[in-house]
């Protein structure tokens, strides 16, 4: 890998003018008809995507010209046609993800717009979405709070987190210390394949045996509870933590683990004064991605729950489940119309947020440690 | 540590004491069992064992380890045993046993005396506050056993004299929710043997670092075992449920089964399969004799193919002119940290973004082209990660000796780094698409429509392409038209409550079809793990 080329930001007109030279350059060596094809394909791959974006049944014409452009290119300059069409393919790959992310803000805004509040003379659009209580989008009074989703999805991920954090760490622990070999090779594929058992699955048997069993166990009015419903999401952001912490742990190098050994400690001394100090910041942010997973977990919570936005009494009342931000999006997105449908929205822009912050978190303070480790990025 | 240089350097045999907490951990390991039999009602805790309430004997068999870890303490602090106990149990057990016992104490003082949440906080604190004493104070081998064995003996007491047993039941504070013998008993049960159980392969240890070491490896290993049996019981269950609906019908005979007639140039021949499973074969009609799922499974199907032709060119693509073509600087790790982050994305973000942003340009109702897309969206990212990894893992010397050849760039990527790269994008799409195939939430939204669907609602995609004079020319109604899909199936199931609906036996299609679903996933799973060691054990030989 290169290193980092950082542009200083006073010579950037030089940078600039270094590269509009080689762009010319470029030009002028490379054959008229490549260029010829590259640029009738990037035009075509822009018309496509404005009449995608407008909705225009001629789409497909752009599109067949991009096409006929690529297929010329590639039997008569396959290798710029393929530098041209991965960049094509990075900068559509971006653009999706970043149309993603730019929609469902726009599609938020008008419920942040109606719930915005003067605070010291500023508007602060979206404030009423977490101040009031009352979610009620069809009947007076009108109130489209997200605080009651927010509090099931807070309850729930604590919950799931207490299962996932301790069991993941010592399963990772397991895995990449103290299993035999024989022993490791069966454990980690039966963990990933844990991950792999859909959550419609646990929703499944959570509504059909675990929410029936526990409504009668605990002599609860009706079914649903942040409980149990916090307990299986936890078991399903189990494998997640578990083969993040398993990596990290894992990058802890073998000598630092050897001098220990080597003074006479025993094993479990090794882990606890030399691998897992060193592994700590990765090991934590393992438990951080599990938590993005508990926080996304969308159809155990749909099923299992109540769906019906309110708040527990009293507030940590664990057995009573109403509804989460995903659920409560799982649940209406059909019959949602107007601002309703905006709000929704609003819980996926909630959700999106968090759960980005976790990640982008998770991976800085995962580099920071492989860089404190002395390793590769 | 000053004791370690006074004792043996190698331990005698075992001796008797050290048989007795051999015991006292299989005590432990029995009762957990029990109490696991318990919680999942094989065995019920009200049921009498030889005369004795089932409490009572789980009550007595926790005071004997109770007895025995406090005793096995006692004697190695008189000197009787020969142990290498430290100065302290350390901070760590006397902050998990001060907590234990604040509980225990609040709870005791609050509910049992009935004085209150101050009294109870007040003896919470106290007995808390003795723990953490009792912890932190004296030498390790009564530290780490006198609190446990103590709180063994208290639960054990308690389920002995029967203040926990039959027809006991406690409602806390205000929170709707009664605890019941069937649920508290075997929880304090498990608890309690955990901790004695930990307490116990410390002594036997002989406390100490190797005491420490067998008493956490106890924990550790328990928690892999537990991770474990979830999975297979788990899958277990599914199975044992699934199978009577799946395999109803199901006969193996020469010409049993359905028809397939291949013809090319002329020429047609007809295969009659000798199997006949019309679970997989039929869809769901009042007139079937045996209901199935092939319109899910079709569609299952058809969505994996068309998200897979969506994301997997484009995300290698993107990730070969992010390893090969880019400068590899703050871009490339801009991009690296935004693909990742979208990957973790709620899958309902996703199914969101499709229903508001690809419906109406694809006819404004569900469609399986419009699920299609949204399971590629969110695959895209993870071949993106997943090829780029491959793609930087394949070493320098390699480009470096191809480009040493003389040979372009681009011929350099197409005959050498894909190639190297191959195994690693493979396993990653394998197992991106095992967790897509099983996705609801973004099918819900854009995709799915129907409860039970008959048969002939099947998609045939290849069928349906159609031309037409005007734009967009090519038409294709199978792929703008809801369908079924095994997750979704599952879904509707619930939400259509498993009772009112015109199958014959609703509950075994329920669970027949969670069962295909998944057989479906997880064999994709195993397909990927497969090929990973595979292709590992290929690059160490």
């Amino acid at each position: 890998m290169s290193s980092v080329t950082d542009a200083d930001p006073a010579d950037w007109r030089a940078t600039a003018r270094r590269r509009l030279t080689r762009a010319r350059d470029f030009v002028d060596e490379t054959d008229r008809s490549a260029l010829a094809a590259v640029s009738i394909g990037s035009l075509a791959l822009l018309a496509t995507l404005v009449g995608f974006l407008t909705m225009s049944p001629l789409t497909v014409v752009p599109f067949a010209a991009f096409v006929v452009a690529v297929g010329y290119g590639w039997l008569r300059h396959q290798a710029l046609t393929a530098h041209a069409v991965t960049l094509a393919m990075t900068a559509s790959t971006i653009l999706i993800l970043g149309l993603i992310t730019v929609y469902i803000f726009l599609e938020a805004w008008p419920v942040f717009e109606y719930a915005s509040v003067e605070v010291l003379g500023v508007s602060v659009p979206g404030l009423r979405l977490f101040t009031e209580t009352l979610w009620s989008p069809v009947s007076e009074p009108i109130g489209y709070s997200l605080v009651p989703m927010i509090h099931g999805t807070v309850m729930v991920t604590v919950i799931a987190t207490a299962v996932a954090g301790p069991l993941g760490v010592a399963a990772a622990l397991f895995v990449s210390e103290i299993a035999p070999p024989t022993v490791r090779e069966l454990v980690k594929p039966g963990i990933e394949i844990l991950a792999g058992i859909p959550s419609i699955v646990y929703g499944f048997i959570g509504f059909t045996i675990i929410s029936p069993w526990a409504s009668d166990q605990f002599a609860l009015n009706g079914q649903g509870t942040y409980l149990f419903v916090g307990m299986v999401v936890g078991l399903m952001a189990l494998p997640t933590v578990v083969s993040v912490a398993e990596d990290a742990l894992n990058s802890v190098p073998e000598s630092m683990k050897s001098g220990s050994l080597a003074l006479g400690t025993t094993d479990w001394q090794t882990m606890t004064t030399i691998t897992f100090p060193a592994a700590f910041s990765g090991v934590s942010a393992a438990v951080l991605l599990g938590v993005g997973r508990a926080i996304g977990e969308t159809m155990a919570a749909t099923v299992m729950l109540r769906n019906s936005p309110a708040l527990p009494e009293p507030l940590y009342n664990a057995f009573y489940g109403y509804e989460t931000l995903t659920s409560l999006i799982a649940a209406r997105y059909g019959t949602a119309h107007g601002l309703q449908f905006n709000a929704l929205f609003a819980a996926g822009v909630v959700l999106f947020v968090t759960v980005l912050f976790l990640s982008v978190g998770s991976q800085l303070v995962e580099k920071r440690m492989r860089r404190e480790l002395g390793g590769e990025e | 540590m000053s004791r370690v240089t006074e004792s043996a350097l190698i331990r005698e045999e075992t001796s008797t004491l050290e048989a007795i907490a051999g015991v006292a951990i299989g005590l432990c390991a029995l009762l957990f069992a029990l109490a696991m039999a318990a919680l999942f009602e094989v065995v019920t805790v009200t049921d009498s064992v030889a005369g004795l309430p089932m409490s009572n004997v789980l009550g007595g068999l926790l005071a004997v380890v109770g007895v025995v870890v406090v005793g096995f303490g006692a004697a190695s602090y008189r000197g009787l045993v020969p142990t290498e106990p430290r100065a302290s149990a350390g901070a760590v057990a006397a902050t998990a046993f001060s907590a234990i016992w604040f509980v225990v104490g609040g709870l005791v003082a609050s509910q049992t005396l009935g004085v209150g949440l101050a009294g109870g906080l007040l003896g919470g604190g106290l007995l808390g506050g003795i723990a953490f004493a009792v912890t932190a104070i004296p030498r390790e081998d009564v530290g780490s056993t006198l609190p446990a064995g103590a709180l063994a003996l208290l639960a054990g007491g308690a389920l002995l004299t029967g203040v926990i047993g039959p027809g006991w039941s406690w409602t806390p504070f205000d929170l709707n929710a009664t605890f019941f013998p069937p649920i508290v008993v075997p929880a304090v049960v498990m608890f309690c043997s955990l901790l004695g159980g930990w307490a116990a392969a410390k002594a036997y240890g002989g406390f100490g670092a190797r005491g420490r070491h067998l008493g956490a490896y106890l924990l550790v290993y328990l928690n892999a075992l537990a991770i474990v049996a979830v999975l297979v019981g788990l899958v277990a269950f599914v199975v044992f449920k699934g199978a009577p609906g799946v395999f109803e019908g199901v006969t193996v005979a020469a010409g049993a089964g359905p028809s397939t007639t291949v013809s090319a140039f002329g020429f047609s021949h007809t295969v009659v399969w000798p199997v006949s499973w019309p679970f997989l074969t039929n869809g769901a009609a009042l007139m079937n004799d045996v209901d199935g799922v092939l319109p899910a499974i079709v569609g299952t199907v058809w969505l994996v193919v068309g998200s897979v032709l969506f994301a997997v060119p484009l995300g290698v693509g993107a990730a070969v002119f992010l390893s090969e073509y880019a400068e590899q600087g703050r871009f490339t790790q801009v991009v690296e940290i935004a693909t990742n982050g979208l990957w973790s994305t709620p899958s309902i973000v996703f199914g969101l973004f499709g229903y508001a942003f690809l419906l109406p340009r694809f006819g404004g109702e569900k469609s399986l082209l419009s699920g299609m897309l949204t399971l590629g969206f969110m695959l895209l990212p993870l071949v993106v990660i997943t090829s780029r990894e491959a793609m930087l893992s394949v070493p320098d010397e390699y480009r470096d000796a191809s480009a040493a050849l003389g040979v372009s760039k681009w011929q350099t990527i197409r005959s050498v780094v894909l190639p190297a790269a191959l195994p690693g994008v493979v396993t990653g799409v394998i197992l991106g698409v095992g967790r897509i195939a099983g996705e609801t939430a973004p099918i819900l939204l854009t995709m799915a429509g129907g409860t039970f669907v008959p048969g002939s609602q099947t998609v045939d995609v290849i069928g349906g392409f159609q031309f037409t004079a005007s734009p967009p020319f090519v038409a294709n109604p199978a792929l703008l038209e809801a369908t079924s899909a095994l997750p979704y199936q599952v879904y509707a199931l619930v939400t259509a409550g498993v009772g009112g609906s015109q199958l014959n036996d609703p509950e075994a299609f329920a669970w027949g079809t969670t069962l295909v679903l998944l057989a479906v996933v997880l064999s994709f799973y195993a397909v990927g793990i497969v090929t990973r060691y595979y292709f590992r054990r290929k690059l160490h030989q």
